[in-house]
């Protein structure tokens, strides 16, 4: 039941298109680009007439990192095999048997950045597909059936692999994927958690990930070994490790980073776990947020209120809602969202790389019960001194969004914090409604003006 | 006389199940093992809204993009309308489900315990021996509520009653065709499943009349996850049509077929498994389209009427395709979304009957 | 001469309006009713049939078929249908061909694709959000206080656009007021509004598959805004029956000319 029509934009490259336009070409006018973006952030000095202060210099460097990756995407088939992952699954797996990895939620949240997102929505509701199922899935299914995409080209996947420990969504999503490119489709179901993991749900994860083993050797032509997993295992620790220690940065008064920069720097972490670049990438970031710290210099220049976002960001409205929460005095420095890819690093084991990993997979927050989910927020708003919290009640995500009128309330009662709750939806800017929300969160702001 | 009026209350089978020393447990939908909880000495009664509650109290807990089963039950639960059981139930159907469970049990900490029942996404090894284990945690609760563990007469006893009434439910479906019944009250007798002993069920079933079907016109298969509220069927009957076959959660998706296994847990995980292809479980969507279509040639159903409750993501999703490939078969779609009540709206009731008429 | 004779009757009694028309042997439209809506659509529907018989000098019994929302309410009906087919039928023997045909209702927008025999093949309406129907319009309408009928004039009198993100009728209102407040040119919101309209129906139409010709039938094709955006989003030029308004009435008076009296 293959589709084969619409296919017709998914090309093979040859090996000499690849060494010649990404691998020669392609990587060294990025690298251009990147010393001219630096040289342009060097000489970057605070405006008078702006809220925030310049953006961190290391964003030359990740715009160059997330504009290779996808200019590999462009020429990958036929010289790499191509996933197609979730961005909670086990990727380790597959880069040890040198997959080229591309995560669908990512590219969608791109789209959303770019302001693509609705058009290409409106693509897949022109195809059938409901506006009330995942924004996500949306713009990706609609970039698959017209072939349009900011980042050029898509690769066409040789796999997919989906695993359920953010959403059930994933799954029905990546039928739609499977039925429409005709390729495998690996599933690690990972068991939601209602209480903590209990030892069958973690065996139930550590027999999939064992099991998918022989199916992605299959696709990828070459055999698994445990020596290349377990160094990808452990540079996907460091870089996890590492994310964490930028998240908590953020700590310190007034916060060098903003949850806004969060949200764009956590490309590499999601996308490219597991790479040695990515822990370069983030030791770089760390040193000039340290360098920041020492110098005081926040990332908003008044820092009168801090804030935890919840939930996935607004990506059509993250430049405008830094900008007019910046000019308001308030810097959001913490999510629950950013955290989900640091806050699991102590659990991973190189030594120890199938079980670790399995217990890793099973614990996101999105797949934990409304109340961990709860304490999470409180030891957050704890630690990083928050004054009050936004929860995005997210139409998309339904995982995320279910628990937050309780979760609100909790936070409401038992800490003494504002907390607002402001509906919206991550990618879908029809579902958003500017005046209501810049009403509430003008509110919310008077409300913790009033306990200062 | 109708159907309804021969079904005895919900309110009097808690009395008689409790006289039989079991305790009740009110489960949402929609697969689990009944076996197993009547091993236990446990009585479901499952919950699937009801149509009638008001959406307020689970408006207050729940985002308005919430489906309406997860609304209605949340009210349902808040207005004490499951008092009177002993434990509540929560198969991990989808992520509503699997919001109000948890929701339940960390915020609103009702005076029962909340049970859980994760259903794996596959039909693996590995998929059938975590349902086994997950059975076997769930069989713990269990045991705690209702203070009793099974010995092997026990299970005999309930797998006894439970497969001869999943019999009865297959042949009420293979004689369809045969029944005397409008479709109002052949979906009255499937349905009185959720809350009937197996005993009872299995006998209101063999009492069915035979005889000539009342219904004519065009034939439809029904899809979806539940057909509320069963006025539904008199009006798709006043347009000329009437249902022949379904593909609905509290339908046909639970016709499990038999199983051999002796280990009783191994034996319900693979009744479980092997259901007809649902999309809440992640069935391939290829195998969903192979089975409609031949279940729609086999019943002779002309089109095939997709009516979803508002916000029902595992349904949404493979809508498109499963339009296209049935047309391609000759076989129309009408995809229709509906708000739980105690009518169907004009719009919706529009929408059917002008599909009726594209098919006459 | 003798006048022709009334072989049948349709009403079509519609959320905004109520139309009906009464046809000859051949077809033809020998006369008509067309006025708003009133709370008691029974009566109405009466007196209307009541008055048309009466100019058409029709004194028997002539099959009359009912559809609208309010098509059960019809006493006299003989027979009710949906809109669906109705509005099929009388576009169909107006224009003579198949194709795709959009109707723009108070209530209810759809999107038929006609078989070359005139019969829908398949048909999609909006959800049950009142963004995608005339009920926008007129919501819009009396919110900027511009007569329904200069709606469509107005947007095309100028081009600029200003994009109304929200297409919930509630959140686009808050909208406007705020674009008005910041200034914006009436006649820039106005298009903006019929473009969001116009995205819901163009969705339609490429989820039933777009077969041209393209035609419009409803109150709403009067609009020229609407039409000339559909034409601008799909790219093919829009065909309009003689009296939009009239198709679904029309439809149901020739099917009442077919003689079945059952349902």
């Amino acid at each position: 039941m293959t589709e084969t029509t619409p296919l017709s934009h998914y090309v093979r490259s040859s090996r000499l298109d690849y060494q010649l336009r990404y691998e020669l070409l392609g990587k060294a006018l990025l690298r251009v680009q990147r010393w001219r973006d630096q040289r342009k952030l060097a000489g970057l000095r605070p405006r008078e007439d702006s809220v925030l202060n310049p953006p961190l210099r290391c964003v030359a460097y990740m715009k160059e990192m997330m504009s290779r990756h996808y200019l590999e995407g462009r020429y990958a088939n036929g010289v790499r095999k191509v996933a197609w992952v979730t961005s909670g699954a086990p990727a380790e797996l597959l880069k040890a048997l040198d997959f080229f990895l591309i995560y669908p939620e990512n590219h969608a949240a791109l789209c959303g950045v770019r302001r693509k997102a609705e058009s290409l929505c409106e693509e897949a509701e022109h195809d059938g597909y409901s506006r009330d199922i995942c924004s996500y899935g949306r713009t990706d299914i609609g970039a698959m059936l017209s072939g349009k995409t900011p980042a050029g080209r898509l690769p066409r996947p040789d796999l997919l692999l989906c695993c359920t420990n953010i959403c059930q969504t994933v799954l029905y999503w990546y039928r739609v994927l499977a039925a429409h490119f005709g390729c495998p489709l690996i599933l690690i179901d990972t068991p939601f958690l209602y209480h903590e993991a209990e030892a069958h749900q973690v065996a139930y994860v550590q027999r999939q990930l064992e099991e998918m083993v022989s199916v992605a050797e299959q696709v990828a032509g070459r055999s698994f070994s445990e020596r290349s997993f377990m160094q990808v295992v452990d540079h996907s620790r460091r870089a996890s490790e590492l994310w964490l220690e930028v998240l908590n940065r953020s700590r310190h008064r007034p916060a060098p980073m903003t949850a806004f920069d969060g949200f764009i720097h956590m490309g590499p972490i999601v996308d490219m776990r597991g790479d040695p670049e990515t822990t370069d990438y983030y030791e770089r970031m760390l040193d000039e947020l340290d360098e920041r710290i020492r110098n005081g210099v926040g990332a908003i220049k008044e820092e009168r209120y801090r804030v935890l976002w919840d939930n996935l960001p607004i990506w059509y409205k993250i430049g405008d809602f830094s900008k007019w929460l910046g000019g308001h005095g308030v810097n959001v420095v913490a999510s629950t969202y950013t955290y989900a890819w640091g806050e699991l690093s102590p659990m991973i084991d190189p030594s120890k790389p199938f079980e670790s990993m399995a217990r890793v997979y099973l614990h996101p927050i999105l797949n934990r019960s409304t109340g961990h989910k709860l304490s999470s927020m409180q030891r957050m708003v704890d630690e990083f001194h928050l004054d009050g919290v936004i929860l995005h009640s997210d139409r998309s995500c339904k995982p995320y969004s279910l628990g937050q009128i309780d979760q609100r309330d909790h936070l409401v009662q038992e800490m003494g914090i504002p907390a607002l709750l402001l509906e919206a939806d991550h990618n879908d800017p029809r579902a958003y409604a500017e005046e209501q929300s810049t009403q509430r969160l003008e509110a919310f702001i008077e409300m913790m003006e009033a306990r200062a | 006389m109708p159907i309804a009026d021969r079904l005895t209350a919900r309110k009097a089978i808690i009395e008689r199940v409790r006289g039989l020393g079991r305790k009740v447990v009110a489960v949402l939908p929609f697969h689990y093992p009944r076996a197993l909880l009547r091993a236990y000495r446990l009585h479901p009664i499952e919950v699937w809204g009801p149509p009638n509650v008001p959406r307020d109290k689970g408006s207050q807990h729940f985002q308005a993009y919430t489906c309406d089963i997860v609304l209605k039950a949340t009210s349902f639960l808040l207005r004490g309308g499951m008092d009177p059981v002993d434990a509540i139930l929560v198969p991990h159907t989808c992520d509503a489900l699997q919001g109000m469970a948890s929701v339940t049990a960390d915020f609103l900490k009702p005076r029962q315990p909340v049970l859980t029942l994760y259903l794996p996404r596959g039909c693996r090894d590995s998929d059938r021996a975590f349902l086994i284990a997950e059975l076997r945690r769930l069989a713990g609760c269990c045991a705690e509520i209702s203070g009793h563990k099974p010995n092997e007469a026990d299970w005999a006893e309930a797998f006894a009653a439970e497969e001869a009434a999943d019999r009865a439910l297959a042949s009420l479906y293979q004689r369809r065709p045969r029944l005397a019944l409008s479709d109002r009250d052949f979906y009255t007798a499937v349905r009185s499943r959720e809350f009937l002993t197996a005993e009872d069920f299995g006998e209101l079933a063999a009492s069915l009349p035979e005889g000539d079907p009342p219904a004519d016109g065009v034939g439809l298969m029904l899809s979806g996850i539940v057909a509320e509220p069963l006025e539904l069927f008199d009006r798709i009957n006043e347009m000329g049509a009437h249902v022949v076959a379904d593909d609905l959660a509290c339908g046909y998706r639970r016709v499990y077929p038999p199983a051999a296994e002796s280990d009783p847990f191994a034996r319900i995980a693979a009744q479980l498994l092997a259901c007809p292809p649902d999309p809440t479980r992640g069935s391939p969507i290829e195998q969903r389209v192979a089975a409609l279509r031949s279940r729609m040639r086999e019943s002779g159903a002309q089109g095939l009427l997709i009516y979803d409750v508002k916000f029902c993501e595992p349904e949404l999703f493979d809508i498109p395709l499963l339009r296209k490939h049935l047309a391609a078969a000759g076989l129309p779609v009408l995809h229709v979304e509906f708000e739980m009540g105690m009518t169907v709206s004009r719009q919706v009731l529009t929408r059917i009957e002008a599909f009726v008429e594209t098919l006459q | 001469m003798s006048k022709p004779e009334v072989v049948a009757i349709g009403t079509d009694a519609g959320s905004t309006t109520c139309k009906l028309v009464a046809v000859g042997q051949g077809g033809e439209v020998l006369g008509s009713r067309l006025e708003a809506t009133q709370p008691h659509i029974e009566l109405q529907v009466g007196e209307l049939l009541g008055q048309l018989r009466s100019e058409l000098g029709v004194d028997g019994p002539v099959p009359c078929v009912a559809t609208g929302y309010g098509r059960k309410l019809v006493k006299d009906a003989t027979r009710s249908v949906t809109e669906i087919t109705c509005h099929a039928r009388g576009v169909f023997r107006d224009l003579g061909h198949g194709g795709t045909l959009v109707d723009i209702g108070g209530q209810d927008s759809k999107v038929i694709r006609l078989g070359n025999n005139g019969k829908p093949v398949d048909f999609m309406m909006n959800d049950k959000c009142a963004a995608g129907t005339g009920r926008f319009l007129e919501y819009t309408s009396a919110r900027l206080g511009v007569p329904i009928d200069e709606l469509g004039r107005r947007a095309l009198s100028t081009d600029r656009e200003e994009p109304i993100t929200s297409t919930c009728t509630v959140f686009a209102e808050s909208e406007i007021i705020s674009l008005l407040a910041r200034g914006v040119a009436l006649e820039a919101i106005l298009r903006g509004l019929h473009r969001a309209l116009v995205g819901r129906i163009v969705a339609m139409v490429h989820n039933v598959g777009l077969t041209p010709p393209l035609m419009l039938s409803g109150g709403v094709a009067h609009n020229e805004a609407v039409r000339a955006l559909i034409e601008e989003a799909t790219g093919e030029r829009v065909l309009l029956p003689r009296e939009p308004q009239l198709m679904g009435a029309y439809g149901a008076a020739l099917l009442g000319t077919e003689g079945k009296s059952a349902a």
